[in-house]
């Protein structure tokens, strides 16, 4: 019983995504932006907190999008923001973050080779420059529990437009999106299924940490915000399979969306075939600008082998996040936590994708 | 707790309407003396009277003030807003005697100071989510909810919670996230008038309650519930009643809500609302 007005800025326009219909059954929650959902709820109620005098620098290490949510919303507060990221970083988004007014510090490339690699190394150089500003705010996206409580407005969103909504599907990094939005669309659906989506050799889902090839997606620290018990399923996927239906979702969609949204696509896609009566979202969390030289252009998928292989129809299910994992692959996580999925692997521990032994069955 | 729209939190309901109950209240004026007076349980009331001629003060013919006279069939002190009903009859009263029909609203504010914490009742032409202590509407919500069967006990007979006295519950962060998610499904709910809906979000807020006021057979309710294809479980915040709530559309949903009915009974409850329980004066002509 309300008319439209229009924003108060720019951020809360970016923050709620569109809910736009893929099929009978499935409908994509398309994001400009998703990270300014926790980047804007933490800065807006750190300042309501007093945590944000007008000296008070924020500090965050991110090497992605959670940066630039950041450095938007630090525009509107008129804050300084310094942002420790990798060597790696997206040259259109350091171009943009740094017109936004941020301070991006890249950790040297060395820091990759060393245990927990970049991600370890950035932590560090954090804390470095939080002992030496005289005052800081660190909105820690991986371990503040107003991460996954900002999601209440996207639940909240699910419920008002659809009603009922059966499963959530969407890839995960923090935890936050996928934890917050289930958890809260739980209180009212508690039936409601979760699938994460998440690519090889990342440790979000007990995979053991190695190289990995699609950007955006995958870890090499465990997050506090991921409580593993709010997923049914787990999904990875690789980089070809994600790019490829990334492309589809444009194809098919006119959604212009990045890899990371490609990858939920393709888990989304097949589970709304394969269950009919259940009422899907699909998380897709950035769009498409930063690939257009990458995902988007065909002759660097061809260049890059990306092309070389079929896509398969439908995930390969594991008999355990350990076992060795490619293409498309699924573990029915059944809402246990970490601890609980990794006690259940009857091989020696260390047995894994990036374990040189042969994989056997042990059944 | 819910934010109002500029970032501040309020504590606010919205109200199960009891269509069958109420109050009727007589206002008795009086020039000989100041102040109104009742019985012992009009409290409140005498309270409420007492601001509402305050509020006439200056219109012609006021009164000093007055007796008030209440007839209700409201429960008292089980959570079914008996108080509410005598203050709203007896602010209407009070307006009534002056001529005039006091804006719903303003029966709300009124309501609120008189005795602290009310539910919505007096704004009876739409669902409003209401700021039961401050006395404000904070979102229409819709028209009117959806047609709905209900059968209400009390789950703690002879057990009463003084709404005044009660300490309001301190909702943690996840909790507040929770009303603003259940608010938007009950907006989703009265607007496709889905008692499904409505009746999960009830469901919802009774569990989140449970932590602050528990409801020693909610889980056996919600067994109830669950057995004869009801949608939820709704409860008092600060009362003892709850209720199932069923689709009046779905087959045999009158006599699933009577099974309930006996079932309640059987477990030594008192029941304290049978709304649309009975057939309506249709069914009896469609039958005859």
């Amino acid at each position: 019983m309300s008319i439209r007005t229009g924003f108060a800025e720019a951020t809360e326009a970016y923050q709620l995504p569109r809910l736009i219909r893929l099929g009978p059954n499935l409908f994509a929650a398309a994001f400009t932006l998703m990270k300014m959902v926790p980047a804007r709820f933490i800065l807006r109620r750190a300042a309501q907190d007093g945590k944000l005098a007008p000296g008070t620098v924020i500090v965050e290490t991110t090497s992605g999008t959670f940066g630039l949510a950041l450095a938007m919303q630090a525009v509107h507060l008129d804050r300084r923001l310094i942002l420790v990221s990798d060597p790696v970083i997206d040259e259109r988004l350091y171009r943009r973050l740094t017109d936004l007014g941020a301070v991006v510090e890249r950790v040297p490339a060395e820091a990759g080779q060393i245990a927990g690699g970049y991600q370890a190394a950035r932590l560090h150089r954090l804390h470095e420059i939080m002992a030496t500003e005289p005052a800081t705010f660190c909105p820690r996206q991986y371990t503040n529990p107003d991460n996954p409580r900002s999601y209440a407005t996207v639940a909240e969103l699910f419920l008002e437009a659809l009603g009922q909504v059966d499963c959530v599907i969407g890839p995960v990094g923090s935890g936050g999106s996928m934890c917050g939005t289930v958890g809260y669309l739980r209180s009212v659906l508690p039936e409601c299924r979760a699938i994460g989506v998440d690519t090889h050799a990342s440790v979000l889902f007990g995979h053991v940490d190695g190289k990995r090839e699609l950007r955006g997606l995958g870890m090499s620290l465990m997050p506090e915000n991921l409580d593993h018990r709010v997923f049914d399923h787990a999904h990875w996927c690789s980089a070809y399979a994600a790019y490829a239906a990334t492309r589809e979702l444009h194809q098919r969609h006119a959604l212009f969306m990045g890899p990371t949204s490609g990858a939920a696509y393709l888990v989304a896609r097949w589970w709304a075939r394969v269950n009919p009566d259940a009422l899907t979202v699909v998380m897709l969390p950035d769009e498409g600008h930063r690939y257009l030289d990458t995902v988007y252009d065909d002759e660097w998928l061809k260049a890059n082998g990306h092309l070389e292989e079929p896509v398969p129809a439908e995930p390969t299910p594991l008999e355990h996040p350990r076992r060795p994992s490619s293409g498309w692959t699924s573990y029915g996580w059944a809402r246990r936590t970490h601890d609980e999925v990794l006690a259940l692997d009857p091989l020696p521990a260390g047995s894994g994708p990036a374990d040189p032994a042969p994989a056997r069955d042990s059944r | 707790m819910f934010d109002d729209g500029t970032g501040r939190l309020r504590r606010a309901l919205v109200t199960m309407p009891q269509p069958d109950r109420g109050s009727r209240a007589v206002f008795y004026p009086s020039h000989q003396h100041w102040g109104v007076l009742g019985t012992a349980e009009l409290t409140k009331s005498r309270r409420a009277a007492i601001l509402a001629l305050r509020e006439f003060s200056g219109h012609p013919a006021p009164a000093k003030g007055g007796r008030v006279e209440v007839i209700s069939d409201v429960p008292r002190g089980i959570g079914m807003g008996s108080s509410t009903s005598d203050v709203t009859a007896t602010i209407r009263a009070v307006a009534d005697y002056h001529g005039v029909a006091l804006p719903r609203e303003e029966v709300g504010r009124l309501a609120v100071m008189a005795e602290r914490a009310s539910d919505s009742i007096m704004i009876d032409d739409r669902v409003v989510l209401f700021a039961h202590r401050e006395g404000v509407v904070l979102e229409t919500l819709g028209h009117r909810l959806p047609s709905m069967i209900i059968v209400g006990c009390d789950t703690e007979p002879g057990a009463r919670v003084d709404t005044v006295a009660f300490r309001p519950a301190e909702y943690d962060d996840r909790e507040i996230g929770a009303f603003q998610v259940l608010r938007a499904a009950l907006r989703r709910a009265i607007a496709t008038d889905d008692v499904e809906l409505v009746g999960r979000v009830a469901t919802a807020s009774a569990r989140i309650n449970e932590r602050f006021l528990p409801k020693p057979q909610l889980a056996q309710l919600l067994e109830l519930c669950r057995r004869y294809d009801g949608c939820g479980v709704q409860v008092a915040h600060s009362g003892t009643v709850a209720g199932i709530i069923f689709d009046p559309r779905r087959p045999a949903a009158r006599e699933n809500a009577q099974h309930c009915v006996s079932r309640i009974e059987e477990w030594g409850l008192v029941i304290t609302a049978m709304i649309g329980v009975q057939p309506t004066w249709a069914d009896l002509k469609a039958s005859a």
